[in-house]
């Protein structure tokens, strides 16, 4: 019955227009990131490397493919997930707004399935999203701009990672992209799970993002504790695989405490959703 | 009479230095005008302090006078001086004072030290220390002090085209107290704003094995066109 | 013999914060009833339906549906329920062919899309399968919801309130097929509705709930037997009618509307005596006719 339910999420997800805004939003967002570069990159690259070029120069293709997609994916990583959560958060309280939790919940499903197929349908579209903007930010960026080292501006200084050293350090990096963006979908459910309406849990979701994010920067004694501890500190961990050195074990403490989120917040809309009365 | 005399020593003796100096030089540029054009693969280990950089392949082409470009798949990082600056420069004996200086052993070898100052104010650079081994008439040691980029160290080593004057490897030693991280969304917001407070290195060290040169081959302007 | 229990509530209540929606129902409906679950406004109708499809966990009480209980055999329970609470609820960005396909996968058969079209046809939207639910009227939504109510052929099918909102037309097609389904499939069938005289056309039990407590249940005919019928009567002089009545009938109730119109609560056996009655004495009866009586044995009750 998981199966099941988890293809009719699928079906309704494909269907709502909603989730294409996102997908659409995304696509124009990367065309106008690759346009504003292909006019006028090299003035960016310069912003970056300027008070080096002084004394050096930097010879060989710097605007290249992949700089281009790593600088699309800093950039969108603020926007994506209220992509994300437009549509996940949608999946549990839009059907309460219609009623159709009504119909569903009448059916021979648990309501533990109901929920977990929700959430795999989520997972499936936050994938989706992340490997559009992948497709999007790496394959068509290399196309346009041809491939080449990569120069990645971290806080310690600039890192230049050869060609043929960056494709795996994409790929990985887009792996923890997508559990930190999961994460985001996976919250925008459970909250979806306590509220009647769509716009609720979208909002509260973002509102959080911005909440943590916020306490995650500022650098107050006070907050030194829990900051470890907000998915929000963990979500630029991607970035780590553009070190030189890679800090594996940061990176995977960073991926232990999303995946622990994952699983706390699937656990807090499963069990509320269970103990729900459905009134509406 | 006695400060005439003095005067005239004096003179002679500086006349002497500078014609030294003057000489040394000439032999050392006549060497490098040998060379018409050539083509050298060039291995590039960058040690500079906010920068991390694997060693990367160029190859680098030349032709006179001042026809220089480096062409490389990945990102190389060279110094912005210190290839063909001196070379030009050096070319015109009307632009600058040449002085001899004393004699010091570098990599084993005795040199002699010229100091170059430009007669112009046109000129970027402002000063030019040359250790010149005499016997082969090529530069073992120059630090360079321009208007724009500071002071460069270079010291050079040769093999096989000694007798072009073209080295086998260079190693620049150049001043980092300019870097600055602009503080931007390329900076990494989830890090803590001050996470080492090391002393940071004011010198950088670039190392430049050049190897397979092909000298004197008729290189074609068109090499040196710039491709979109 | 003894008919099969479907349906077993008792001693059912739920409060929904200090509000106590349901204080103590209890009623039981047989394999092939039409049950009639009746009860004004706020009387908790709605919350005892949710309870009885697991939409609301009841805080005291025991549901027991084909012999089982939610808490072990909840699928097995609801794979073998249709419901209709309030209005049918779909998925407007989709179409009512695809609506039904959703509904049917979780709905513990295996539905074929031929059966689905069929279904559709059945209540009358075969040529709208392919048109998304935004199009649809009041109307077609309540076929649907019949549909997708019938579609892994059930066994038990629990309606709330089905024809509000439809038309004389749409009122009658819904009866019909509650008592097709009734006599040609033997469902049994909860039906909630305002709709006293539809109930009273095919219910042969219900149970009549005020302020969250069960009031009366059983046979409608025991029920409604039990009061006397109320007849109206419409004669070419009342006055004349009534005294007649009253000198024959003395016990009968006489109530006189207009000049032309009175009633009367009377034994049902008797009726055709008393139309003998006017008929012989040169009464011109226009009519003779039993109005509304669940109607008024339902506002007795609810007013006691």
């Amino acid at each position: 019955m998981l199966l099941k339910n988890t293809y009719n999420e699928f079906i309704k997800i494909l269907s709502k227009p909603r989730s294409y805004l996102g997908i659409g939003a995304l696509t124009l967002l990367v065309g106008i990131i690759i346009f504003a570069m292909k006019a006028d990159g090299r003035s960016i690259i310069s912003f970056v490397t300027s008070s080096f070029e002084q004394t050096l120069t930097f010879n060989g293709d710097v605007l290249n493919g992949n700089l281009i997609a790593f600088i699309i994916l800093q950039m969108l990583i603020v926007h994506i997930p209220l992509l994300v959560a437009l549509v996940t958060g949608d999946l549990i309280s839009g059907e309460a707004a219609m009623g159709t939790i009504r119909m569903l919940a009448t059916k021979p499903i648990s309501r533990t399935n109901i929920v977990l197929s929700k959430f795999i349908a989520g997972a499936m579209y936050t994938l989706f999203l992340t490997l559009w903007l992948g497709f999007f930010a790496l394959f068509v960026s290399r196309q346009i701009f041809g491939t080449g080292d990569l120069i990645v501006l971290n806080s310690d200084g600039l890192v230049i990672l050869q060609d043929a050293d960056v494709l795996w350090r994409f790929g990985l990096g887009f792996c923890v992209a997508f559990l930190a963006l999961l994460t985001v979908s996976t919250l925008s459910i459970a909250l979806s799970a306590f509220a009647e309406n769509s716009i609720g849990p979208i909002v509260s979701t973002m509102a959080i993002i911005i909440l943590f994010t916020i306490i995650g920067s500022l650098d107050v004694t006070v907050f030194d504790n829990i900051k470890p501890f907000l998915f929000t500190t963990h979500m630029a961990s991607w970035r780590s695989f553009f070190e030189d050195p890679v800090p594996f074990s940061s990176i995977i403490q960073s991926i232990i405490i999303l995946v622990v989120h994952n699983i706390v917040l699937v656990a807090i809309a499963v069990y509320k959703f269970n103990k729900k009365d459905i009134t509406s | 009479m006695k400060k005439f005399f003095i005067l005239l020593i004096i003179s002679i003796q500086f006349g002497g230095i500078a014609q030294e100096a003057n000489d040394i030089l000439s032999k050392v540029v006549t060497k490098l005008n040998t060379v018409n054009d050539y083509t050298v693969t060039a291995t590039v280990k960058a040690n500079v302090p906010m920068i991390k950089i694997l060693p990367s392949k160029a190859t680098i082409y030349f032709k006179q006078k001042d026809k220089f470009k480096v062409v490389s798949k990945g990102i190389v990082i060279l110094p912005k001086q210190g290839f063909t600056e001196i070379n030009t420069f050096l070319a015109n004996k009307k632009s600058y004072l040449a002085v001899a200086g004393d004699t010091t052993k570098i990599s084993g070898v005795l040199t002699k030290l010229i100091t170059v100052i430009p007669n112009g104010e046109s000129s970027d650079i402002i000063l030019a220390k040359l250790w010149i081994d005499t016997k082969r008439s090529v530069i073992m040691k120059s630090q360079i002090t321009t208007k724009s980029n500071g002071s460069v160290a270079t010291t050079y080593s040769y093999g096989d085209n000694v007798t072009y004057g073209l080295p086998s490897q260079l190693v620049f030693e150049i001043d980092v107290k300019a870097f600055k991280l602009p503080k931007s969304v390329a900076a990494d917001i989830n890090k803590s704003t001050v996470e080492k407070k090391t002393k940071p290195n004011n010198k950088g060290v670039i190392t430049i094995s050049l190897t397979d040169y092909k000298v004197n081959t008729g290189l074609s302007d068109a090499v040196f066109t710039k491709k979109k | 013999m003894e008919s099969e229990t479907i349906i077993e509530v008792e001693n059912l209540a739920k409060r929904f914060g200090t509000f106590e929606a349901v204080k103590d129902v209890s009623f039981s409906v047989n394999r092939g009833d039409v049950f009639g679950f009746l009860g004004p406004n706020g009387a908790g109708k709605s919350t005892t339906i949710r309870c009885l499809l697991s939409l609301i966990t009841p805080d005291a009480g025991s549901i027991k549906l084909f012999g089982k209980s939610f808490k072990t055999d909840r699928s097995a329970i609801l794979s073998n329920i249709g419901s209709i609470i309030e209005k049918p609820d779909f998925y407007k960005y989709l179409s009512a062919q695809k609506n039904l396909e959703i509904f049917a996968r979780v709905s513990g058969a295996e539905v074929s899309k031929k059966e689905i079209h069929e279904m559709l046809e059945f209540v009358g939207l075969g040529d709208r399968g392919k048109h998304k639910l935004g199009g649809f009227s009041h109307g077609m939504k309540q076929r649907l919801g019949i549909a997708q109510t019938l579609l892994h052929k059930p066994d038990l099918i629990i309606l709330d309130e089905p024809t509000t909102g439809l038309d004389p037309q749409g009122i009658v097609e819904i009866r019909n097929l509650i008592l097709r389904l009734k006599n040609e499939q033997n469902k049994t069938i909860l039906l909630s509705s305002h709709q006293l005289s539809e109930i009273e056309l095919i219910a042969n039990r219900m149970v009549i709930i005020n302020q969250g407590r069960s009031i009366v249940g059983g046979s409608v005919s025991d029920l409604l037997n039990t009061q006397e019928l109320l007849v109206r009567i419409e004669v070419d002089n009342a006055r004349a009618t009534a005294e007649l009545v009253q000198k024959v009938y003395p016990e009968a109730m006489l109530k006189i509307n207009s000049d032309s119109e009175l009633e009367l609560t009377f034994v049902k056996e008797l009726v055709p005596e008393l139309a003998r009655l006017l008929v012989s004495n040169n009464m011109n009866v226009h009519a003779i006719e039993p109005t509304r009586k669940l109607e008024d044995y339902f506002m007795k009750i609810i007013q006691a």
